[in-house]
């Protein structure tokens, strides 16, 4: 009674085969009117479905009730400060650590994660302090002596208020296990923070997207640069187009 | 985070009751947390759905040991909702409230294992092997399994639809 054909259709219907075989299978809906049928019943079934079936959210009441049970399991082996300081400290922003957090060990593979979990962590931190810069200047002959002996490195230092980078200082951040230099620019009402150490051997992916901040990682001879921010990706690497252009013109 | 909401949609399809979703969740998250070394693939989605799915099937025969009774898998939560006359909406509207209604319900009545494949596969959009992994059978079943939950699906929904009398006030 039914076509032999009908688990293909099936898995057409779920982009489940390769062109080829689609390719048969379509050829073979042109002659089966019950495949033709099935299929049509598929896309019904899918298209009620998806209109028709509540979308469920988690209620924040069980997001909250979630990191207060992570955060007693923590028993404060991290190394970055653990969500009971943030939450502590900043009830009412505790949402965006919660994310940073869990994203810690649902996101990335592990061979990835800790080094961008201490960098989210940095910028979101940065945020919610005061010590979002450290030296506030626009002026890159400022910024740039002012890492000289505070920094492990010496960062290229540019101001790109003219495209809309506006640099508004520095600081320095304990990450990777070295003093890392930090410029902080403003991108219409979002800030970025653009990290730089001494590269090392060790392996970065290019560009890592959690909880809707990017970063963005690039190499400029023996510095490692990453940038993060919550603003758009094009954005961002709008930003880092034009670090990369500078350090090219200046390579010094 | 997208993975956070995947396990609470899933663990609320499979326990059918927002509080049976919380406890499933949270148990789901903490073993995650101490697991973290278990996550080796890439695809940690996937890899949280698994472990959000045997909490489930913990919490479910933990709570078929206390009531020494079997949960009838057919246990519909939202029976009493039908027979609750809706507020004279336009004509149209309220047939689409029927009509999702009518779809949660039926979804919500397909035994566990045909409902949870169907979920992964209709609401989460996870191919065919990622499913596999999630409840832990072969490709093929996989298949079997969805083509059997989308015709007894289709079956019931438009008997809904053309056999019941609707409820009016």
């Amino acid at each position: 009674m039914s076509c032999p054909e009908a688990p293909l259709v099936q898995a057409y219907s779920d982009g489940e085969v390769d062109a080829l075989a689609a390719h048969t299978i379509e050829r073979h809906m042109e002659q089966c009117s019950e495949c033709r049928a099935l299929y049509q019943d598929l896309l019904q079934l899918r298209t009620a479905l998806r209109r028709d079936l509540p979308y469920f959210e988690t209620p924040p009441a069980l997001r909250a009730k979630v990191m207060r049970a992570l955060d007693a399991q923590d028993g404060g082996g991290r190394r970055w400060r653990s969500p009971s300081f943030w939450l502590g400290a900043w009830s009412g922003l505790g949402t965006a650590v919660a994310a940073a957090a869990l994203a810690y060990f649902l996101w990335l593979p592990p061979l990835t994660s800790p080094m961008v979990d201490e960098l989210l962590g940095a910028h979101v931190g940065s945020l919610m302090s005061s010590h979002l810069v450290d030296v506030v200047s626009t002026d890159k002959h400022t910024v740039k002596p002012w890492f000289a002996g505070r920094a492990d490195v010496s960062p290229l230092v540019v101001d790109f208020e003219s495209e809309g980078y506006k640099l508004l200082g520095g600081r320095v951040d304990y990450l990777l296990h070295q003093r890392a230099a930090v410029l902080v620019f403003r991108h219409g009402a979002h800030v970025i923070n653009l990290f730089s150490w001494d590269a090392g051997a060790r392996f970065f992916p290019s560009q890592v997207t959690r909880d809707g901040y990017h970063l963005v990682f690039w190499r400029a001879g023996d510095l490692e640069y990453c940038v993060v921010s919550d603003t758009a990706q094009d954005e961002l690497l709008g930003l880092v187009r034009l670090m990369q252009g500078a350090a090219a013109r200046d390579p010094s | 985070m997208p993975h956070m909401d995947a396990a609470y949609r899933f663990a609320r399809w499979l326990a059918r009751t927002g509080e049976g979703a919380d406890d499933v969740v949270q148990e789901a998250v903490l073993r995650a947390y101490r697991g973290f070394d278990g996550l080796r693939g890439s695809d940690a989605k996937a890899w949280l759905l698994t472990i959000v799915r045997n909490c489930h099937l913990t919490a479910l025969k933990q709570h078929q040991r206390r009531a020494q009774v079997p949960l009838p898998e057919e246990h519909d939560p939202l029976d009493g909702d039908a027979l609750i006359a809706t507020t004279p909406d336009p004509e149209s509207e309220s047939i689409r409230q029927d009509e999702e209604r009518t779809l949660e319900r039926l979804v919500a009545g397909l035994p566990e294992e045909h409902r949870a494949i169907l979920i992964l596969r209709e609401v989460e959009d996870m191919d065919y092997r990622a499913i596999a992994a999630v409840v832990n059978v072969p490709l093929g079943t996989v298949m079997s399994r969805l083509a059997r939950a989308r015709a007894a699906l289709k079956r019931r929904w438009q008997s809904q639809i053309e056999g019941a009398p609707r409820v009016v006030p």
